[in-house]
């Protein structure tokens, strides 16, 4: 298989498009196994997305400001993340794997960099210093000991 | 629920999953190079944010769905555990730049628009 695809690459000239090079050595490549993949990916991505977009809006009114509800998303995800990679290393190469794409698609696709920084952006513009620390602060301490205790209690005795 | 909200209601989850599935594709192909996603997601967030506010729809499928699975709080922990301040510095700084930067260009690109259309409708 890995000859085919360097003979690919290498054939990747003047007439063939990166494109169409890329394309052809993944269908030389394992290509369903690519395709598997991305598609545990995605499959993760759906509900992480879904769940994030809820639980935030469900938490809307009950909290004093929306950016907690995406500091709590934020948290849980970073203490499963540690959970995971701490049960990755009791675990065999196939669940390796699968455990990995799960926690790309689901875990990656829950918690949430971006709207963090624009929150952040929007306390602080709006000069609201109390709260932009306590959201930075809360994020970045309680982030780290979710993720830590995650590790803790994934690694075992 | 009423007839309209569980439209509204599928409508909006659609366009949330429909978001999040190149999101999550990208981020996983860049593997780990999540500060690139993260610092692409900024600015996609800055920009979709400025140039469709008010869109709610054009929001769930950018923002919530596409930006908010492209980019990771939970994976720049785990770097931020492993290699300290570096990552927490660039991150941090370099996403408040994207945001702001994608906010300035969507700006300067809505009025750049506003001015072409009202020329064009002068003309007429």
């Amino acid at each position: 298989m890995t000859g085919l695809t360097s003979s690919y690459g290498a054939g990747c000239g003047a007439g063939q498009s990166f494109g169409s090079a890329v394309i052809k050595s993944w269908l030389a490549a394992d290509s369903l196994q690519t395709a598997a993949a991305a598609l545990l990916v995605a499959l993760g991505a759906v509900p992480g997305a879904w769940l994030r977009f809820k639980l935030v809006n469900h938490l809307e009114p009950l909290l004093p400001r929306r950016h907690w509800g995406t500091l709590g998303v934020n948290l849980i995800a970073c203490f499963a993340l540690g959970l995971v990679v701490g049960l990755e290393q009791s675990c065999g190469e196939a669940a390796r794997r699968l455990l990995l794409l799960l926690s790309t698609g689901f875990l990656g696709s829950f918690s949430t960099f971006s709207t963090f920084v624009a929150e952040l952006q929007t306390e602080l513009t709006a000069r609201r210093w109390d709260q932009a620390a306590l959201l930075l602060g809360g994020s970045l301490v309680g982030g780290l000991l979710a993720l830590r205790s995650g590790l803790l209690l994934g690694a075992g005795p | 629920m009423n007839r309209r909200a569980l439209v509204d209601e599928i409508w909006a989850l659609a366009l949330v999953a429909a978001g999040a599935i190149p999101g999550a594709l990208l981020r996983w192909q860049l593997g780990d190079q999540i500060l690139v996603a993260n610092l692409l997601g900024c600015l996609l967030i800055g920009m979709i944010s400025v140039a469709a506010s008010g869109r709610p729809r054009w929001l769930l499928w950018g923002a919530i769905g596409f930006c908010g699975s492209l980019t990771t709080f939970s994976s720049w922990m785990l770097e931020l555990n492993r290699a300290g301040l570096p990552v927490l510095a660039s991150h941090l700084g370099g996403g408040l730049a994207a945001l702001l930067l994608g906010q300035a260009l969507s700006r300067r690109g809505l009025r750049v628009w506003r001015r072409v259309r009202s020329a064009a409708g002068s003309t007429r």
